[in-house]
């Protein structure tokens, strides 16, 4: 038995105040996982941006007579139902589903964190409250709300912004709340008070900056799981208005050629999981070159 | 160092990723068989089941109070009209074997047929008629009985006058209606909630297993009047919500009967030696409706303007892939006096359209919003034809795409600009149609477009009165020119009622208004 | 808490547009029916006189009233829909824990090598599939191409209703797994250095002992906090699964009644799931408190 054999394992360290910004750098060069990410995600977003000159046809160029083609030197992967180049189509919708996965992360992170932060840091009554307001959230069945807020808002962007304004907080709270009472108990939140800072200089200037990196490693994972969302409103009809190209729109127009044209439904999904892929790598990347995990 | 954790499962999670990869190249490369079509036996055996995968589960059996096609399709196995419509629309006798009209058009003096009985052995009267159509006077409800009734009166036990208070030319359409069916006198002393949670009828079927929110089991009706049929012994409706999860329980063998079709998978299916499709003209047509009430589709040659800005053929082909037929007219070649080959219609010429709308107010475009209910693939698609065909003559159309609840909402307080939308013909009269698409004062105020025209108000009224014949024709002929030059609402086509069925499944009668006769069915091995 | 979701989800209900006796009878029905069946459903009644009917029939008869479109009470058709569900997810967490844990164990005892690095990409990969693109893709492949299982709903052989539930527990495990893997192999690591560990292995106690008493004993608990937290998102959240499937349970009932606007019927089903929340959290809590030797001796 060899228990001495086994290279050493590394236990992550736990958080505290970062060595400057040379040995994040020379960790996060070192990481294949982030490096690889980073490529991937920047691949992704080259061609989001630059959708409009690369996709070959217009995504909604319909041709009425050459639909439903399977891939070939024109379309290389063929036609959809109103004869739309898939291609194309895919490319644009991209730049729909990335905006909008991107844009409804935006506020439950922010709205997340500060609650975190407020509620770790302050303790006592606000915490309790916080505890069951995400409580109560967590307890929610998801699709109730977000179908709920769709059908009031109407399909379309709207309502998915609503709807993780409304309940994606609630992950960020959690983790940063358990770090930053964690953070509290130690000396020097202490120090930093009684050398006469104001709680919200402490918060700000010295918690926040800690807490960080673990939220912005869950940051890509909400990323992903947002778009899973939009993607799955749109299997259900629910998404993205037409003719606005959207991944999940078009697996669902696919599912009806699935058996004879199956590369319709199939090929939406290859893509929505390359994002998630590139994302997943950037946040184990970076939580790697951070020491979060 | 051994590791005493098995490998197994992460390598059969690689071999199971190639293995989809590998698969589903194989299953696109794989074509269907050509169905080498075999000759039915002319003799029905009798015995088996048939198991009809569908939606939505039947709720409720109270026929007055019913019009929605998930019930209305299990209420017409188990009651009865006095007349009822073939498969062409044709009205043929039912549980009346025959029928006078007086000269005056006003009194219908009906003769029951011999013999009828309810699943229960308690023969068939005048007086069961009587209560049944008085009672559906009186509930009013969805579908309610429209025609001008003076009195319903029994004549002895096999006979029923009624009089009208004026001519009224739809009434026995409307009589075969399922709303119209007929059940025993006093609900048999049964309080109603009783009896329609256990209905007693003269039809083929009778209700024998029931889960509101789930499956339907019928029995064969022992008492039917038809003697020896139905061959088959059991008739299960089965709850599957899904559309695609219909075609593939199908397919597998898992059910023998669907009563929705997707026409993406007709080609498939019918190429397919084990399942056939079944398929009869219906009394649907999707249109594009115009709120007549707002600034820009209230000007008639806007409103011409983009229907001659629509390929009508094209959006056919690229959304019902050939299943459905184009509509040059509002009432469908399914229904009697139908315009379709009259050529009233405006066809498809983007030039004509462009110097339609210079005529118009609006000469350089606008924009507007086209509602739709989500969840439709096919109107999806068809509003996408519609945005890009519109904008070629200059009108920007923005689709607005809410749910279903929602959009039914927004119609009825006639919030909206343009919408898709179907209509439908509940019976084989003319009348139906048109005085709900085009009659002002109807509750629908012309289909909620608003639509009003004296003319044709008046052919309506005429129309209801006047007797069956080349007259009558030629009012609704004329009626729909007018629609076809005013266009509230632009007809696109006629979607077939399509249904498939494992081939062992043989003489199934699929009726123009979606539901399916099984009295003639039987099973073959 | 519980009380939190059902008063939410009520008021949310009726800020939604729509009317559910226009959805029963359809486009066509004339409105004097259509106000006959929204009287005859109560639901012209003023909101408060609502609310107090709800809360009387949850309190007396623990049913959130009788659902608009069936006809039939909540607590009914949810004892109806419910079993398969809760198959359908407990045979979910099985395969998940049975895929997740020899994963997790292989990984985190190989760390850095190329199992532990292929083993990673299981999560990262898994994260970003859609459930439903992976039931369609499992549909395609294991029961139209390979007709090992059925294309759906739940079949009446004696191996059915788990013969017809393989392949949506294995679509909803696919999305369960990935995190389970990352937490579980996260937790091990930090176990295996622990110092009890390496007293454990100085008292020359086998390998295997050590292992599976020990360390997984452990390193379970933070994820089964993590499993804990998913299961309960999944009771309502299989409604996807189901619809893909074409599995009557308590998803698709959700989605019908929302879709209709049967009130009660979506009350009941929130509720449903907020109390299944507040259990399985219970007995984790448990569940934990056991496995914890230092819980037991504090």
């Amino acid at each position: 038995m060899s228990a001495a054999s086994e290279p050493p394992v590394t236990v992550p360290a736990p958080p505290a105040v970062r060595t400057g910004p040379q040995t994040f750098l020379a960790r996060a060069r070192r990481s294949p996982t982030l490096m690889v990410g980073l490529a991937m995600t920047l691949l992704l977003l080259l061609s989001a941006v630059f959708a409009p000159w690369l996709a070959p046809f217009d995504p909604s160029a319909q041709n009425l007579t050459g639909g439903l083609l399977p891939p070939s030197a024109e379309h290389l992967l063929g036609t959809d139902q109103l004869g739309r180049d898939v291609l194309s189509r895919i490319l644009f919708a991209g730049r729909t589903d990335l905006r909008i996965a991107f844009l409804a992360a935006i506020v439950p992170f922010v709205v997340g964190v500060l609650l975190g932060l407020v509620s770790g840091y302050f303790g006592g009554t606000l915490d309790y409250l916080i505890g069951r307001l995400v409580d109560t959230v967590i307890a929610f069945p998801f699709y109730v709300i977000v179908i709920s807020i769709v059908f009031a808002v109407g399909t379309g962007e709207g309502g998915i912004y609503v709807a993780f304004a409304l309940v994606g907080w609630v992950g960020y709270t959690r983790v940063v709340r358990a770090t930053t009472t964690a953070l509290r108990g130690s000396g020097w939140v202490a120090a930093a008070r009684g050398g006469g800072l104001s709680h919200g200089r402490v918060i700000l200037r010295h918690l926040l900056p800690n807490i960080l990196p673990q939220a912005v490693v869950l940051l890509m994972t909400e990323i992903i799981l947002i778009m899973v969302a939009v993607v799955t409103l749109g299997y259900l009809g629910l998404g993205v208005q037409a003719p606005t190209p959207d991944w999940g729109t078009m697996i669902h127009d696919g599912q009806a050629f699935i058996t004879t044209k199956w590369w319709l439904s199939a090929l939406p999904g290859l893509a929505v999981i390359y994002t998630g892929i590139s994302l997943s790598l950037v946040g184990d990347g970076l939580g790697d070159a951070w020491r979060v995990r | 160092m051994t590791d005493p954790r098995p490998l197994r499962p992460r390598r059969a999670l690689t071999v199971a990723a190639l293995a989809v990869a590998g698969l589903i190249v194989l299953s696109a490369c794989s074509t269907g068989t050509a169905s080498t079509g075999t000759t039915a036996d002319a003799e029905p055996t009798a015995g088996g089941t048939i198991t009809l995968g569908r939606v939505a589960s039947v709720t409720s059996f109270d026929l007055n109070n019913e019009i929605t096609a998930n019930n209305a399709f299990a209420i017409d196995k188990v009651f009865e009209p006095l007349v009822a419509f073939d498969a062409d629309g044709k009205i043929i006798p039912w549980l009346a074997s025959e029928w006078t009209i007086s000269e005056d058009g006003l009194t219908y003096a009906f003769t029951l047929r011999d013999g009828v009985t309810f699943s229960d052995g308690t023969e068939l009267t005048a007086a069961d008629v009587v209560f049944s159509l008085e009672r559906h006077l009186t509930v009013g409800g969805p579908l309610p009985l429209d025609a001008p009734i003076g009195s319903i009166v029994a004549d002895g036990d096999t006979g029923v006058t009624i009089t009208l208070t004026e001519a009224y030319t739809p009434f026995l359409a409307e009589l075969s209606g399922f709303q119209n069916g007929i059940f025993p006198a006093d609900f048999q002393g049964k309080s109603e909630t009783d009896f329609f949670a256990d209905p007693i009828g003269t039809g083929p079927f009778v209700v024998s297993e029931w889960d509101p929110a789930g499956d339907l089991t019928f029995a064969a009706n022992e008492n039917y009047w038809e003697s020896g049929q139905p061959y088959i012994d059991t008739l299960v409706y089965k709850l599957i919500a899904d559309d695609t999860q219909l075609t593939q329980q199908l397919k597998a063998g898992q059910i023998n009967a669907i009563d929705e079709v997707n026409s993406a998978d007709v080609e498939s299916l019918k190429s397919s030696a084990d399942i056939t499709v079944e398929t009869v003209g219906s009394w649907e047509i999707e249109q594009m409706f115009m709120n007549t009430t707002n600034t820009y589709f209230g000007d008639r040659n806007v409103r011409r303007a983009i229907a001659l800005a629509l390929d009508r053929d094209g959006i056919t082909q690229a959304t019902t892939f050939g299943t459905a037929e184009v509509a040059n007219s509002l009432i469908p070649p399914t229904i009697a006096s139908s315009a379709n080959d009259e050529g009233y219609a405006l066809e498809f010429d983007v030039d004509a359209a462009k110097a339609e709308l210079a005529k118009s107010a609006y000469p350089d475009g606008f924009t507007a919003t086209l509602l739709i209910a989500s969840g439709n693939s096919l109107r999806a698609q068809e509003a996408q034809i519609i945005q890009e065909s519109l904008s070629k003559i200059g009108i920007t159309i923005e689709i607005e795409s809410i749910d279903i609840a929602a959009f039914r909402a927004r119609f009825f307080a006639y919030d909206f600009d343009a919408m898709l939308n179907s209509g439908q013909s509940d019976y084989p009269d003319p009348d139906a149609l048109v005085s709900f698409q085009a009659d002002p004062a109807g509750f629908s105020k012309s289909y909620w477009t608003s639509y009003e025209n004296p003319d044709v108000t008046a052919l309506l009224d005429e129309g209801r009165t006047t007797a069956d014949g080349a007259d009558r024709d030629a009012i609704y002929l004329e009626i729909q020119k007018i629609l076809a030059e005013d266009v509230p609402y632009i007809p696109l086509f006629y979607p077939s009622t399509l249904k498939a069925t494992s081939s062992t499944v043989h003489d199934l009668t699929v009726l123009p208004n979606g539901s399916i006769r099984f009295q003639d069915a039987w099973i073959s091995e | 808490m519980v009380l939190g979701v059902v008063l939410a989800v009520f008021f949310l209900l009726r800020l939604v547009p729509g009317d559910p006796a226009r959805m029963i009878l359809g486009e066509r029905a004339t409105p004097e029916s259509v106000a006959a069946l929204r009287s005859q459903l109560g639901l012209d009644q003023p909101l408060l006189a609502q609310l107090g009917d709800f809360a009387v029939s949850v309190f007396t008869r623990g049913d959130t009233g009788t659902s608009l479109v069936y006809n039939v009470s909540t607590r009914e058709l949810i004892l109806q829909r419910a079993p398969v569900t809760l198959q359908l997810v407990a045979l979910a967490v099985l395969f998940s824990v049975v895929i997740a844990v020899p994963l997790a164990v292989v990984a985190a005892r190989h760390k850095d090598k190329l199992v532990d690095h292929l083993v990673r990409i299981i999560p990262t990969v898994g994260l970003g599939m859609p459930t439903f693109w992976v039931g369609l893709l499992l549909i395609i492949l294991f029961a139209v191409t390979l007709k090992w299982f059925p294309v759906g709903g739940i079949g009446t052989t004696p191996w059915d209703p788990l013969r017809s539930l393989v392949l949506p527990a294995l679509s909803v495990s696919l999305a369960l797994t990935p995190p389970l893997v990352r937490s579980l192999r996260s937790e091990l690591l930090e176990v295996f250095s622990a110092d009890f560990v390496t007293t454990l292995r100085a008292a020359r106690i086998p390998e295997r002992r050590v292992l599976f008493v020990h360390i997984l004993r452990n390193a379970a608990l933070p994820t089964l906090t993590l499993l804990g937290v998913n299961v309960s998102y999944l009771i309502g959240g299989t409604l996807v699964v189901e619809q893909v499937f074409g599995i009557n349970g308590l998803g698709s009932l959700l989605f019908s009644a929302i879709s209709n606007r049967d009130f009660p019927v979506v009350q009941g089903v929130a509720l449903f799931c907020a109390l299944s929340v507040v259990m399985i959290s219970l007995l984790l809590d448990a569940a934990v408190y056991r496995l914890d030797p230092r819980m037991r001796r504090a």
